[in-house]
């Protein structure tokens, strides 16, 4: 079965593009890629969303049950903040990476797509195991996610609001009512600039939301954003994909996602990554722009002279920059910056170098 | 905005235009085609002296998110190719059937040219 954002004719109307990801029939881009990527860069675009999960965590443990589960000590991150995270296996491989939102007496997390019941049940069942007083519910379904996103979202959302959203700082979340609609707000995003996301629940009561956000963003030319543009411009900040870059079983040390880790906590999965560490030998992920002519894919050979040394995780040209850019992962002998390796692309060689994340610095929009 | 369908030409199913002049085949892909891919940042082109079969894969032609090999609409040698779309691959979406044609073709067998689809049959298609 495919499923449909509950915003679907909207984008229909809006002259959208669709494509399946994750079981979802979504946008993947309404006028151009190009243009809604550099829309996001320079000014503001609109996101549904949707497909990405949504669970309640409940009850008097569900702090500890974020803690056992995730990277991060949830007692940590207090009332109003949020925090991206990661969810391992017992072998220290991620199942999922999400961000949880800390909403007073509850939780809210946003697996991705398509992981919604993977993630519930394996919430559920260690609480079971560990007598936790704390419940997972899947909710994916009731809600509707918009992310504004560009240096103009902020501009774009305070007409809708009497909230003073300079308020809202980075990574926190709140109730707020934006366009007529009592919804969640969060300052977070997938883009690599100032941007907002929204949690809506019932659904319907995102349809005018949606117009309305159009209307407010019109002075600044905002855009509706396909998931095209939204691969592109994460790829340029080096931000993972969950279904790329954990293709195959990879841990958080291999993702470079060290930063989210809490040592400090008991977590599944902790053990593995202490081993992994101190072995030190493994792979991990590395940025890649490309010299020569040619656009990386998923699953594109890596070399060095000749040899293989790696495969892309993900792979673009990259709007900004007007050049090829991948991740993938290779062993760190290869990894420093300004190494030069060979991307195959379709049996042919594309030089390539190392270089440091992100492809796209934050200035690029007052540079170009 | 309509999609243009130039009179003159002959076209495929897979949206490729042939401008057939004495031996000589012009090959690009439509109107409608670039509309469909959009945004097209990048066109590998065959080496000049390159033999293909109708079917053969003839050029690759890539968009931000999707790569869509052109097969050969017939059989020839590759006498040209459009240089400029190494440089400009968004010629093709600005101007699919002048500036953004991709191969010239040396025609090796003329029934091959019958067989293609002529611009009615071609409209129906796109119906």
């Amino acid at each position: 079965m495919v499923l449909k954002s509950p915003l679907f004719n909207i984008q229909k109307g809006l002259g959208a593009k669709f494509t399946k990801f994750a079981g979802f029939e979504m946008p993947i881009q309404y006028s151009s890629i190009k243009d809604e990527h550099l829309a996001v860069r320079r000014s503001v675009g609109l996101f549904d969303v949707s497909h990405m999960s949504n669970v309640w965590i409940t009850g008097k443990d569900a702090d500890k049950l974020i803690s056992m589960t995730t990277v991060e000590d949830a007692s940590r991150i207090g009332d109003g903040l949020s925090q991206y995270t990661a969810i391992l296996r017992e072998d220290g491989t991620v199942i999922d990476d999400t961000i949880f939102m800390h909403l007073g007496e509850k939780y809210m997390i946003i697996p991705n797509a398509g992981m919604a019941t993977i993630v519930t049940k394996w919430f559920n069942d260690k609480a079971k195991e560990h007598n936790l007083d704390a419940k997972a519910e899947d909710v994916s379904r009731d809600f509707v996610i918009l992310a504004i996103q560009g240096p103009k979202s902020r501009d774009t959302l305070q007409k809708l609001t009497d909230t003073d959203l300079n308020t809202v700082k980075f990574f926190g979340c709140q109730y707020i009512d934006i366009g007529g609609v009592h919804c969640i707000i969060s300052h977070t995003g997938y883009t690599g600039e100032l941007g907002f996301e929204l949690q809506i629940t019932p659904p319907k009561e995102a349809e005018d939301l949606f117009y309305k956000i159009l209307d407010a963003g019109k002075e600044f030319n905002i855009k509706p954003i396909g998931l095209g543009a939204r691969d592109t411009l994460r790829l340029e900040k080096c931000f993972i994909l969950a279904g790329n870059e954990f293709e195959g079983g990879r841990t958080p040390l291999e993702a470079i996602m060290s930063w989210t880790i809490n040592w400090d906590h008991a977590f599944i999965g902790k053990g593995a990554l202490l081993k992994q560490k101190e072995q030190g030998d493994y792979e991990r992920l590395t940025s890649l722009e490309c010299i020569d002519k040619g656009i990386p894919r998923h699953g594109c050979e890596i070399r060095k002279d000749g040899e293989k040394v790696g495969v892309v995780s993900s792979g673009t040209l990259s709007p900004c920059l007007n050049r090829g850019i991948a991740m993938g992962y290779v062993h760190p002998e290869f990894r420093d910056a300004g190494n030069i390796l060979e991307i195959v692309v379709r049996n042919k060689s594309v030089k390539a170098k190392v270089v440091k994340a992100p492809f796209v610095k934050k200035d690029w929009a007052q540079q170009h | 905005m309509a999609e243009e369908v130039r009179d003159g030409l002959r076209y495929t199913e897979a949206h490729e235009w042939l401008k057939i002049q004495n031996n000589i085949a012009i090959i690009g892909i439509t109107d409608h085609a670039q509309a469909e891919l959009t945004d097209i940042v990048f066109v590998e082109l065959p080496e000049i002296g390159k033999e293909v079969k109708k079917g053969e894969e003839l050029c690759v032609v890539e968009s931000v998110k999707s790569v869509s090999e052109i097969y050969s609409p017939i059989s020839g040698k590759v006498v040209d190719v459009n240089k400029k779309l190494d440089d400009s691959p968004e010629v093709v979406n600005e101007s699919p059937y002048d500036d953004g044609w991709l191969v010239k073709l040396e025609i090796k067998d003329k029934l091959e040219i019958d067989s293609l689809l002529d611009v009615k049959l071609y409209k129906q298609i796109l119906k």
